[in-house]
């Protein structure tokens, strides 16, 4: 009887995850971190909000009209995450953008983007929240992107451009799953294993949804800088972009 | 899904009123349900706000459903992961256990009741801040932080970004469209295909958009400040009364349990 139960319950966890996208699912809900948690991610991340902030204000002070580059940029990096892309496993995701941006703007420039992106989709979509902001925008504006950075950085002109931009890419997207599953794992410890065993517990949950899409992202990004290399070589070039060939 | 949460934002009877009333009665609900912590205070928060959602501000309970419900992949999973704990041997007090090759799945009471409590101030803040953005349109937001003296720089780049977000979405309709009208979304394969092509072009597009603004801005003397006009608002004592009510009510809530 009591087997029973249990398997009605795994199959209407199963299903939810299979019916339903697993769209933005690594975005932490508002009201789900405990205010503490909330309040560290925050202190966490500003560091990088201030320093981002003040590059794009000298970017706009040396240049104004950046400005509108920037929010066309914005837009770009939202309109991606709407993107409906064929996940490896058979269902649909969506992309989170962060490691193409990277590539394309740069991480401090991404880490105020990034978080606008973030807002908008708390705001617009209702993924998200304004109290979890600050983790959520460390995990998928902060780290995602550096890891990006720097292996784009690290690895472009030593590597096959189509690997460095895929681990680039598909890197991005793991952080920020791991990133995530750590959060959580911090803010809910299991009651007999502690952090480590709830964040294993966290990441096998999520690997259902993330993995796939970090490989399909991945791919997907490859393809789009291979296209932006052969149709907008300028408009790459007036980016002023390491490793691209005009 | 963002179509239908912009539309009842501009459509909804609320939406003449001031979104610093709004903002504020969400910020409080949300930060109630967090500082008090208690399942009921969540749950009774969810209710408050889709009445008002659905009796006071006309949004239909069926957006509102959905909406609220959008998150539920996110909220399925991690609760399960905070209920469900896996060792090595079953905890002694475990409400249900599972053996799982050499892994135990367990569930104890303790968890269950932390995974429902989060459950609870989760569904009650998400529902507090989906009322505001069910209310409220995003330029009212960014005309909010304005008047909140947030930088300069961050309420133009979200103006531009709000403006260009409907640009861009409509040509990527348009050329999903067209994609698929021309087998673009087949198979596999074909679906990457054109996802790249798309995601480059859309770059391409925004790229050159930005710079006909910056043209258009240009011809007309812009001199790197974009000015606009301040809207005005309604004051809805209403508003005001149900704002005391829910706040009252949490707090004796959170007191009572």
């Amino acid at each position: 009887m009591k087997h029973r139960w249990v398997m009605i319950v795994i199959g209407a966890a199963l299903l939810i995850v299979g019916e339903a996208r697993p769209a933005y699912a690594m975005h932490i809900m508002e009201g789900f971190l405990p205010p503490l948690w909330a309040l560290i991610w925050f202190a966490v991340t500003i560091p990088f909000w201030v320093i981002g902030f003040r590059q794009l204000q000298r970017m706009v002070r040396e240049k104004p009209e950046v400005r509108l580059l920037l929010g066309f940029a914005a837009a770009f990096t939202f309109v991606l995450s709407a993107l409906k892309l064929p996940s490896v496993t058979g269902s649909s995701s969506h992309p989170t953008g962060t490691g193409l941006g990277a590539i394309l703007f740069g991480p401090w420039v991404m880490s105020v983007l990034g978080s606008i992106v973030l807002l908008f989709q708390a705001l617009l979509i209702a993924h998200g929240g304004l109290t979890t902001l600050g983790a959520n925008a460390f995990s998928m504006a902060v780290v995602g992107p550096w890891v990006a950075w720097l292996i784009w950085r690290g690895l472009v002109g030593r590597a096959p451009f189509w690997l460095v931009v895929f681990l680039a890419a598909a890197l991005a997207d793991l952080s920020t799953y791991v990133v995530t599953s750590l959060q959580l794992a911090l803010a809910f410890p299991d009651p007999a294993g502690g952090i480590l065993a709830a964040f294993a517990k966290f990441g096998a949950i999520f690997a259902v949804t993330q993995i796939p899409l970090a490989i399909s992202e991945g791919i997907l990004t490859v393809l789009i800088m291979h296209a932006l290399q052969t149709n907008a070589a300028a408009e790459l070039q007036a980016l002023a972009i390491k490793g691209v060939r005009s | 899904m963002l179509r239908i949460i912009d539309q009842y934002a501009f459509a909804n009877r609320l939406r003449a009123v001031d979104p610093l009333h709004k903002a504020a009665l969400a910020g409080m609900t949300i930060l109630l349900c967090l500082i008090l912590d208690r399942p009921l205070v969540g749950w009774l928060a969810l209710a408050w706000m889709v009445t008002v959602m659905v009796w006071y501000a006309r949004v239909p309970l069926r957006v509102v459903g959905a909406v609220i419900g959008a998150e539920s992949v996110f909220l399925a999973l991690s609760v399960i992961g905070i209920a469900v704990s896996v060792g090595s041997e079953p905890p002694p007090a475990a409400l249900l256990a599972i053996p799982f090759g050499p892994l135990w799945l367990s569930a104890t009471g303790a968890s269950v009741q932390t995974a429902l409590h989060v459950l609870g101030r989760a569904l009650g803040s998400a529902a507090a801040l989906n009322g505001l953005i069910l209310t409220t349109p995003l330029i009212d937001l960014i005309e909010l932080l304005r008047r909140l003296r947030a930088p300069v720089l961050l309420i133009e780049l979200m103006a531009l970004s709000y403006r260009a977000l409907f640009v861009l979405l409509d040509t990527l309709d348009q050329m999903v469209t067209a994609q698929t009208a021309r087998l673009g979304y087949a198979s596999w394969r074909a679906t990457m295909r054109s996802s790249a092509l798309l995601g480059s072009r859309l770059f391409i597009v925004a790229y050159q958009r930005s710079q006909a603004l910056e043209m258009a801005l240009t011809a007309r003397g812009f001199a790197g400040d974009l000015r606009v006009l301040p809207l005005s608002y309604t004051v809805d004592r209403q508003l005001w009364l149900i704002g005391v009510m829910i706040g009252g009510s949490l707090v004796v809530a959170g007191w009572w349990t």
